[in-house]
């Protein structure tokens, strides 16, 4: 089930290389008895350092999972995460602390991630006391310029989570994240709770800390006009697996898993005149619980090519043309 | 549209008691809805819609919300303001339906669905519990609830956002409303499950000629259902109009801010260009039109508040730019 992804021999190692990563979680089901539920189902993928690779999925893929296990909150069953050549689930506990700091992450709601009784310069400043960076007596400086970095100010430094609005919230996560001086961050559904005139703010923000800092991003959304504007990747998931993998443009103009299709295709567009071949797919939400046979996908899958050998049998990742898809069907349209 | 609406708003104002002062939720807010459209109230979190849409059908607690007594909400003749609570319950769900956000939260979580629906019936009609039944299956059917023998006796927690969204918005239609109210109605779902709900909702509105008030802070949603768009920013209405001519040429500065903010599918891949700063509190809105200081176009005579101006033919928008005497746009 692993696939090296394809690289030409000039490309520099990926500062993040996962490998058949798996994960499974036992739900109780009453009785002393428990189904087992398999979050992440070999997954395998490649960050090149100072990229964003957009990881999309509907709720149930397995994505935030994902992110949770590089940043070992949860322990795979199997497989490997390997960043900047160390193997991450092989670090012993004092080891793996003082690796955390080159990796961090930030989650969807600023509110319920951040303490409400902890002021905001507290709440920047907790990470490098824990790490124990910098000397006490400077740590203020240090918040004041983390604050002025993601657009705020230090009057905000003795001000409480409930005083800020939620763009600002997500700006004290981020600075948060960044006090370590991480060159990893997990952008785990940074926006999707933001309004949309602030969700470009920060968006924007989060391009000039990357391009400034030379950060690494995984960005984990279910929006995919979202992941368009700040990904240079894309990762496509369905209950677990990674069913398709391409670069934004690539994958966009021309996406080669049904699935990614019909995803793209569910966007609404804010455009009342454009007309579009809506697939509409039929059927439910998946669940991990109950992961149907063969391809994945196969009992909601529109393509017009569905057969017995999706049923039965599990698609590989392979290339086809300039991406990488998990589809029998792929690459043999006409 | 000259037809007389089926439900008509006027001079809406619901305000709440809160420890910073008085927060004017929805301020001064008036609109038609025509039988069989469907209108989309659009504006983002604070601005005021949903606090309108639950005002319509008097579900604000008071206290310590209020609904001011200069208040009008006409339906089929009667002003639902006025009416006795008792009368108003057949309203509620008869008369005008109602589905919500959080679907798994509006549900009844101990009884069978099948027995939901069925008591919708049997509140506003007098029919046998058999018929009640009858008509609820027949329901249910009709907005994709699959497996139904099974299904009908199943309880919110055995079915999945999706499928209790259906169920929602068969209760919510069983009683055939002339009008629907959908707050948010895809919100809480996956983007492949939003666009079966929404293709849905807009068949059975077809199929049943419901008048619908739709309200979301998704552009797209809009662009791709509504006949007409209304959008909301600090508690009032800033612009009306037909939904094409609203996306082709917004005018008021907020909804273009809006429009341009809005991830697309097209159009360029970086981020797209922010309104700056944040709504303000419902407690504090600013002096004069209330999205001067985030507006890039403000001038002195922002301080005053304009009114909703005629813009074309059913259109209005409250913004200086616009008004006749003002001339530096046409």
């Amino acid at each position: 089930m692993t696939d090296p992804a394809p690289r030409s021999p000039a490309s520099p190692p990926p500062l993040l290389r996962l490998t058949g990563l798996v994960k499974e979680f036992s739900v109780a089901r009453g009785w002393g008895r428990s189904d087992r539920l398999r979050a992440l189902d070999g997954v395998s993928l490649e960050i090149p350092r100072g990229e964003t690779l957009g990881l999309v999925g509907e709720s149930g893929s397995g994505k935030t999972t994902l992110g949770r296990c590089i940043l070992r909150l949860t322990q795979p069953d199997s497989g490997a995460v390997e960043f900047d050549g160390i193997d991450v689930l092989g670090l012993d506990p004092p080891a793996l602390r003082q690796f955390r700091r080159r990796m961090q992450i930030v989650f969807q709601d600023p509110f319920g991630s951040l303490n409400p009784r902890m002021t905001i310069g507290k709440a920047v400043r907790e990470p490098m006391e824990i790490h124990r960076l910098g000397e006490l007596a400077e740590l203020d400086q240090r918040v004041d310029a983390l604050l002025g970095e993601v657009g705020l100010d230090q009057s905000f430094r003795p001000r409480y989570p409930h005083e800020l609005s939620g763009g600002q919230r997500q700006r004290v996560g981020i600075a948060r994240a960044l006090a370590v001086e991480p060159e990893f961050l997990i952008l785990d559904e940074p926006v999707s709770a933001l309004d949309v005139s602030v969700q470009a703010q920060v968006l924007t923000l989060l391009r000039d800390l990357q391009q400034r800092r030379g950060l690494t991003y995984l960005f984990v959304a279910h929006d995919l006009a979202v992941v368009r504007q700040v990904a240079t990747r894309v990762a496509v998931m369905y209950l677990g697996r990674i069913v398709e993998r391409g670069t934004v443009n690539d994958l966009y103009a021309a996406p080669q898993h049904p699935y990614t299709a019909a995803l793209l295709s569910a966007v609404p567009h804010p455009d009342p005149t454009a007309q579009r071949d809506r697939t509409v797919l039929a059927g439910d939400a998946p669940s991990a619980l109950h992961v149907p046979s063969g391809c994945v996908f196969h009992p909601r899958c529109p393509h017009i090519e569905k057969d017995e050998r999706c049923r039965q049998e599990v698609p590989a990742l392979r290339t086809v043309g300039r991406g990488t898809v998990a589809c029998h069907h792929a690459g043999n349209r006409g | 549209m000259s037809m007389s609406p089926v439900l008509s708003v006027r001079n809406l104002t619901t305000t709440f008691a809160t420890v910073d002062g008085t927060a004017r939720a929805v301020d001064d807010v008036s609109f038609d809805l025509h039988a069989g459209e469907t209108l989309a109230l659009v504006g983002e979190s604070g601005s005021g819609k949903t606090v309108t849409a639950l005002s319509i059908l008097r579900l604000i607690p008071t206290p310590p919300g209020l609904i001011a007594s200069t208040a009008q909400v006409q339906f089929e003749g009667t002003d639902l303001t006025r009416l006795r609570e008792r009368d108003l319950r057949h309203v509620r769900g008869a008369g005008i339906g109602i589905v919500f956000q959080e679907p798994m939260a509006s549900l009844n979580p101990v009884l069978t669905i099948g027995l939901q629906v069925a008591e919708t019936v049997r509140a506003h009609e007098r029919v046998t519990r058999k018929a009640a039944w009858a008509r609820a299956i027949e329901m249910l059917h009709l907005v994709g609830i699959p497996d139904l023998e099974q299904r009908a006796r199943a309880y919110p927690h055995e079915l999945s956002g999706g499928q209790c969204q259906r169920v929602m918005i068969a209760i919510a239609l069983v009683c055939r409303p002339r009008v629907l109210i959908a707050d948010e109605p895809t919100t809480a779902l996956d983007v492949t499950i939003q666009a079966q709900i929404l293709e849905l909702l807009t068949a059975l509105q077809r199929e049943f000629g419901t008048a619908m008030l739709l309200i979301t802070h998704n552009l797209g949603i809009a662009a791709g259902i509504a006949d007409r768009v209304a959008v909301m920013y600090g508690g009032r209405i800033v612009e009306i109009a037909p939904t094409p001519e609203l996306f082709a040429d917004p005018k008021h500065p907020y909804t273009r801010g809006l429009l341009e903010a809005a991830p697309r599918l097209d159009g360029p891949a970086t981020p797209t260009p922010a309104i700056p700063g944040a709504v303000p509190p419902a407690t504090a809105w600013p002096a004069g039109c209330r999205f001067h200081p985030r507006c890039s176009k403000a001038w002195e005579r922002c301080r005053t508040e304009p009114a909703l101006l005629d813009v074309g033919p059913e259109r209005t928008a409250r913004c200086w730019l616009v008004a006749d005497d003002n001339g530096s746009e046409s």
